[in-house]
């Protein structure tokens, strides 16, 4: 096979990207195991398909694409659509919550677990793994526009959570 | 001049084109309290990073790496657990004491076509990297023959793609071994050695049957189907690590009964 030196260097760069793959991951499932579980999986699917890979573009976001993608999926096949759309609901009501303004210093990640799905996914590529919008906007599918749009309520919600605003740093 | 805070979020992220950039500027000189906007935006941003900077320096599970290092062959093969499961009836009919559960090939099938860690059966494919189908009776090879030959369970890496469990002396004076395979579904076996050869006995892929670190000391992690193939099987105690060593140095040649 011709192409076997540069996939070979594709492994070794994907072994490279693991720790934020698995990041990403948990993020994105809020559970270590589901985390570790659609790593695997989107690890062995984009090694199926590397020829969709256009080796300019950045390996990963097309590797947090397919992370996400296999999480979907993963939901789809367990059918749990039902109860994540009503965590993300939750989530929305988290920001007036009395109860949550008086637990004053949540950590970042339990901040970041109450996000609603698309806000925790937005902010978890541009804050987290440093992303690019347009690499964010093309992981996430969806126009620029929306975004920095979830981005901006994402960083809304986590400031009124972590009561970032006006604190001496 | 009112600028969003979307503006501002994009200039705290270094998103905006220079003239843009220059506009948000100005307007932080003039306005304190865009300036502090700003200064709030960047502040989260570097919390959050910093929140999240631990994680990069957790060790990545074995599994995780054996994925993305790829075993080239078991890619995108079509397991045919039919073959499988025949070859297994075949050998329980000549008398075997043991059969694997079956109850959870889907769950291996599954895996397999997705192609998992080591890709530990290609059943009925000549190209299976770790075992081969002799006439219906699963012989060893590659990393796992090598591992269940030379491995000794207190001296292995933890690393290792193979991990030895207890190793004893069958009744029928063949020496044999558990093993357990890195991979998401964990699988866990029994292999002796007959003919020259590690003849694996039995294979399931139950839980508890994974290469943790009460595997090595005891057969208690070693899953049920496992335990009971152990158990038919033993005559006396299981090597401990001298004798692990002894059996080695005769290259496992049955013992004389």
């Amino acid at each position: 096979m011709n192409t076997s030196e540069t996939s070979q260097s594709i492994h070794e760069q994907i072994v490279t990207l693991l720790p934020r793959l698995r990041r990403f991951a948990r993020n994105l499932t809020r559970n270590p195991h589901d985390a570790d579980d659609v790593v695997q999986i989107a690890v062995e699917r984009a090694l199926t398909r590397l020829d969709q890979w256009r080796s300019g573009a950045r390996l990963d976001s097309w590797m947090f694409k397919i992370v996400r993608n296999a999480w979907i999926d993963e939901l789809r096949s367990r059918g749990r659509r039902g109860k994540i759309f009503l965590a993300a609901e939750a989530g929305e009501n988290i920001g007036t919550d009395s109860m949550a303004r008086e637990t004053e210093l949540l950590s970042v990640q339990s901040a970041m677990a109450r996000l609603p799905e698309d806000q925790r996914e937005a902010v978890s590529l541009v804050l987290v793994e440093g992303l690019p919008y347009r690499e964010a906007a093309e992981v996430l599918d969806v126009p620029i526009g929306t975004l920095t749009s979830r981005l901006a309520r994402g960083r809304e919600a986590l400031q009124a959570l972590l009561g970032t605003e006006g604190e001496a740093t | 001049m009112t600028i969003s805070d979307e503006t501002l979020m994009a200039y705290a992220d270094g998103e905006l084109d220079a003239a843009a950039r220059a506009a948000v500027e100005s307007a932080m000189r003039e306005d304190p309290q865009i300036e502090a906007r700003v200064a709030a935006h960047r502040t989260l941003r570097r919390k959050v990073l910093e929140a999240y900077s631990a994680e990069l320096s957790e060790d990545v599970p074995e599994r995780l790496l054996a994925a993305a290092r790829g075993v080239e062959s078991t890619r995108s093969k079509v397991v045919n657990l039919e073959d499988a499961r025949a070859a297994m009836e075949r050998r329980a009919s000549r008398g075997r004491p043991l059969r694997p559960q079956w109850r959870t090939a889907g769950t291996i099938a599954a895996s397999l076509i997705a192609g998992v860690g080591l890709g530990f059966f290609m059943w009925g494919h000549t190209e299976s990297p770790l075992m081969r189908n002799a006439g219906g009776a699963l012989v060893a090879r590659g990393q796992l023959a090598q591992a269940l030959s030379n491995q000794l369970a207190a001296e292995q890496s933890r690393d290792s793609a193979v991990q030895i469990g207890v190793s004893f002396r069958a009744k029928s004076g063949d020496y044999c071994r558990t093993f357990a395979l890195s991979g998401a579904v964990s699988p866990s076996g029994l292999a002796c050695r007959q003919g020259g050869e590690w003849q694996v006995q039995a294979l399931t892929q139950e839980p508890g049957a994974a290469g943790d670190s009460g595997y090595r000391t005891a057969g208690s992690a070693l899953s049920g189907t496992i335990l009971k193939s152990v158990e038919g099987q033993i005559a006396g105690e299981p090597l401990d690590q001298a004798g692990e060593r002894a059996a080695r140095q005769r290259r496992w040649a049955a013992a004389d009964r």
